[in-house]
C-alpha cells in the first residue's frame, strides 16, 4: 500500500509536466498570429508589438516555454492581458467563491444522501428507496445548467424569494445566494450518494459481524446506526473527496447562470474575451486542484478499505 | 495436421452468430426490461426526429415571425415561439440532429482513438510505448473534462465540428483505460497465447483476436457517454461556444430562453424537457445494455 502510494503519487510530476506543456502549446494552436487573435483585427501594429513584447511572442518557441516554467516555478501566473490584474490575484479572489460553493454542496448533498441511503437500507419496507430512486432519476435526467435555468425560472422570477445573481455579502446573504447554485449541483450528487450508501449499507448489514452483534442482542437501532453506518460510509466518504475536485473545476456553468464570480466564471470569461494569460491560469489551478483531489481519493480508498488490492 | 486445424477453424466461424444475429440478441435482451424497452423506444424517438425532422417539423425552424413572438404553446405554434418568433416545437425536433450528431460523433471518435491506443498500449505492457501512451492518458485526464472542452473550443473556435473534436479529445483515454486493462486481461487467455504460437503477425492478433473480446465493458461506456456529449454541447452551446447559431441546438434555445427568462418561461422549459427526455433514455438505453452484455446478469 506504501509503495503504491509512493508510486502514486511519484506519477503526478510527470503529468503535470505534461498539462504544463498542453497549456502552453494552446497559444501555439491559435489560428495566424496570436496576438493579433487576442486583440481582434481592429488593433494597432503598436499593440501587436507590444502585447507580443509583454507575451514574450515574438520569442521562438523553446524562450517562450522557458519563460512560462519559469514563472510557474516563481508562482507567477502571467498579468491578464485587458485590466492588468495578475493572473494569481483573479485567482485568488475567484477560488473563494468557488470553494464555498463546493463545499457547501457536497456537505449538504452527502448529509441528505447518507441519511437516505442509509435509512432506505435499514427500513427497506418505506418509501425511502423510491424517493430515493426519483432523486437519482432526476439528477441523470436534469444536468446542472438545466437545472440552475429551471430553479433560477422558478425561485428568482416566479416566486423572487432568492436572489439571481452574485456570491452575496454577509453570512445570510451569502447563504441565501448560495441556496440555489448548491441545490443545482447538488441534486446529482445526492441521488449518487444515497444510491453508492445504499448498496454499500445493504453489503454491510448482511456481513458476519453485523449477524454476530445480532446475536449478541445488541439494540437493532445502534447495530444499524452505529456498527453498520461506520462501514457502509466509506465508499461514500472516500468519493466526496473526488467530488470537490471535480465541482471546483465543474462548477462553470452554474456559476456563468446565477454570475457567482468565481473559478469557471473566470475561466469562461477570459474565453470570451480571449485573454490567454488568465485562460492558462485559471485551467492550470483548475487542473492542479483536481489532480490533488483524484490523488487523494485514491490514496485515501487504499487505506480505508484494505481490501483493494494494488500490485 | 495443419489442415485438419484449420478445417475446425472454418467450421466454427460457420456456427457462430454473425454480427447481425449477435446485435438482434443484445437488443431483444434490452427489450426485454422494461426500462431498456422505455429506452429504446425513447431514442428511437430522437432518431427519427434527426433523421425526419424537415418532414416532422411543422415549421421551417429559422423562419421568423415577429408578430407572433414569445407565443405561449397554442395553435398553431404547438409549443410557442422565441424572441425572434420562430417555432419552438420545429425548433426542437431540428435540436435533436445536433444532439445526435455530437454524441454518435464525439463517442465514435473518441472511443475509436481510445480503443486503438489502449490496445496497442496494453498489448506492448511493460514497454516505453506503453508508458508514453500512459503518460498521454493521465495528462488528457488531469483536467477537468468541461474546462479542457472549453480551452479547445477557444482556441479552435466556436462551430459544431469543434466541438465535437473537443468532446472527443477529452473523453478518448477513458476508453484508453478501458481497452487497456482488458487487453492485459485477454492477451493472457489460451487463444491469444495460440495464436502467437501459430506466428500470427501481432496487428492481426490485436485485430481479431483482442479488439472484439474487449468491447463489451467498452460499448456500455458508449451508451453512458452519449449522455455526457449531450450534456456538453448543450452547455457548450449555452455559453455561446458550441454550434453556431442560428442553428437549432437545445444549448442555444436554452441561451436565448436565459436572456429572456423574464419575459417567456416557456422558451427555457421546452429544450430543458428535450435535455432531460435524452438524458433519461441514454441512461436507461445503457443500463439495459449494460445487463445485456453481462452474462451473469442477462438471465435473471
Amino acid at each position: 500500500m506504501l509503495k503504491y502510494s509512493f508510486k502514486r503519487v511519484l506519477w503526478v510530476f510527470p503529468t503535470l509536466i505534461g498539462v504544463l506543456l498542453l497549456l502552453f502549446s494552446l497559444t501555439y494552436f491559435l489560428p495566424g498570429d496570436p496576438a493579433t487573435a487576442i486583440l481582434g483585427p481592429r488593433a494597432t501594429p503598436e499593440l501587436i508589438e507590444e502585447l507580443n513584447s509583454r507575451l514574450h511572442l515574438d520569442r521562438s518557441m523553446p524562450v517562450r516555454l522557458g519563460y512560462y516554467l519559469k514563472g510557474i516555478v516563481q508562482g507567477d501566473l502571467g498579468t491578464s492581458v485587458w485590466s492588468g490584474h495578475s493572473v494569481s490575484s483573479l485567482m485568488a479572489e475567484a477560488l473563494g467563491h468557488t470553494a464555498i460553493l463546493a463545499v457547501t454542496t457536497l456537505a449538504v448533498a452527502a448529509v441528505i444522501g447518507i441519511i437516505l441511503g442509509a435509512f432506505g437500507a435499514i427500513r427497506q419496507d418505506t418509501p425511502i428507496s423510491g424517493v430515493v430512486t426519483i432523486i437519482s432519476l432526476m439528477g441523470v435526467a436534469l444536468p446542472d445548467f438545466v437545472a440552475a435555468l429551471l430553479l433560477m425560472l422558478v425561485f428568482c422570477v416566479k416566486i423572487p424569494i432568492f436572489p439571481a445573481i452574485g456570491a452575496g455579502e454577509g453570512f445570510w446573504d451569502i447563504i441565501m445566494h448560495l441556496i440555489l447554485p448548491a441545490t443545482a449541483l447538488g441534486i446529482g450528487w445526492v441521488g449518487y450518494l444515497a444510491r453508492l450508501t445504499h448498496e454499500s449499507m445493504v453489503d454491510v448489514l448482511e456481513a458476519d459481524y453485523i449477524r454476530t452483534a445480532r446475536a449478541f442482542a445488541i439494540p437493532q437501532k445502534s447495530i444499524a446506526y452505529v456498527y453498520a453506518l461506520k462501514n457502509a460510509i466509506i465508499p461514500t466518504i472516500t468519493v466526496l473527496g473526488l467530488g470537490v475536485g471535480k465541482l471546483l473545476g465543474g462548477a462553470v456553468f452554474v456559476e456563468i447562470i446565477f454570475s457567482r464570480p468565481g473559478l469557471g466564471k473566470l475561466i469562461v470569461d477570459a474565453v470570451y474575451a480571449r485573454d490567454f494569460p488568465v485562460l492558462q491560469g485559471g485551467i492550470l489551478i483548475a487542473t492542479v486542484l483536481f489532480v490533488l483531489a483524484n490523488l487523494v481519493a485514491d490514496i485515501s480508498y487504499g487505506f480505508v478499505n484494505p481490501q483493494i488490492q494494488y500490485d | 495436421m495443419n489442415t485438419t486445424a484449420t478445417d475446425v477453424m472454418q467450421k466454427k466461424r460457420r456456427l457462430t452468430p454473425g454480427w447481425t444475429q449477435n446485435f438482434t440478441l443484445i437488443f431483444k435482451s434490452i427489450a426485454k426490461k422494461k426500462g431498456g424497452l422505455i429506452g429504446s423506444i425513447f431514442i428511437a424517438i430522437m432518431l427519427l426526429c434527426a433523421i425526419a425532422a424537415p418532414w416532422l417539423a411543422p415549421f421551417d425552424p429559422n423562419e421568423q415571425n415577429i408578430v407572433q413572438r414569445f407565443a405561449g404553446p397554442g395553435l398553431p405554434h404547438l409549443l410557442g415561439t422565441d424572441y425572434l418568433g420562430r417555432d419552438t416545437l420545429s425548433r426542437i425536433i431540428y435540436g435533436c440532429r445536433i444532439a445526435v450528431l455530437v454524441a454518435f460523433g464525439a463517442v465514435s471518435i473518441s472511443s475509436i482513438f481510445g480503443v486503438f491506443l489502449g490496445v496497442v498500449a496494453g498489448y506492448n505492457e511493460g514497454k516505453k510505448f506503453d508508458y508514453f501512451i500512459i503518460w498521454l492518458f493521465d495528462i488528457v485526464r488531469s483536467f477537468p473534462q468541461i474546462i479542457l472542452a472549453l480551452a479547445i473550443v477557444a482556441v479552435l473556435g466556436p462551430s459544431l465540428v469543434n466541438v465535437v473534436i473537443a468532446l472527443a479529445f477529452t473523453a478518448f483515454p477513458f476508453y484508453g483505460r478501458i481497452a487497456r486493462a482488458q487487453t492485459l486481461f485477454v492477451k493472457e487467455t489460451d487463444y491469444v497465447k495460440a495464436a502467437q504460437a501459430m506466428g500470427q503477425k501481432p496487428i492481426k492478433i490485436i485485430i481479431k483476436h483482442i479488439t472484439p473480446n474487449i468491447l463489451a465493458p467498452v460499448i456500455v461506456c458508449l451508451g453512458m457517454d452519449m449522455a455526457t456529449m449531450v450534456i456538453w454541447e448543450s452547455g457548450l452551446s449555452f455559453l455561446g461556444l458550441g454550434v453556431r447559431p442560428p442553428t437549432a441546438s437545445w444549448g442555444i434555445m436554452l441561451r436565448n430562453g436565459y436572456k429572456y427568462i423574464q419575459v417567456s418561461p416557456w422558451t427555457i422549459v421546452w429544450p430543458s424537457l428535450a435535455i432531460a427526455f435524452s438524458m433519461i433514455a441514454f441512461s436507461l438505453f445503457s443500463d439495459g445494455l449494460r445487463v445485456a452484455l453481462d452474462p451473469k446478469e442477462r438471465n435473471r
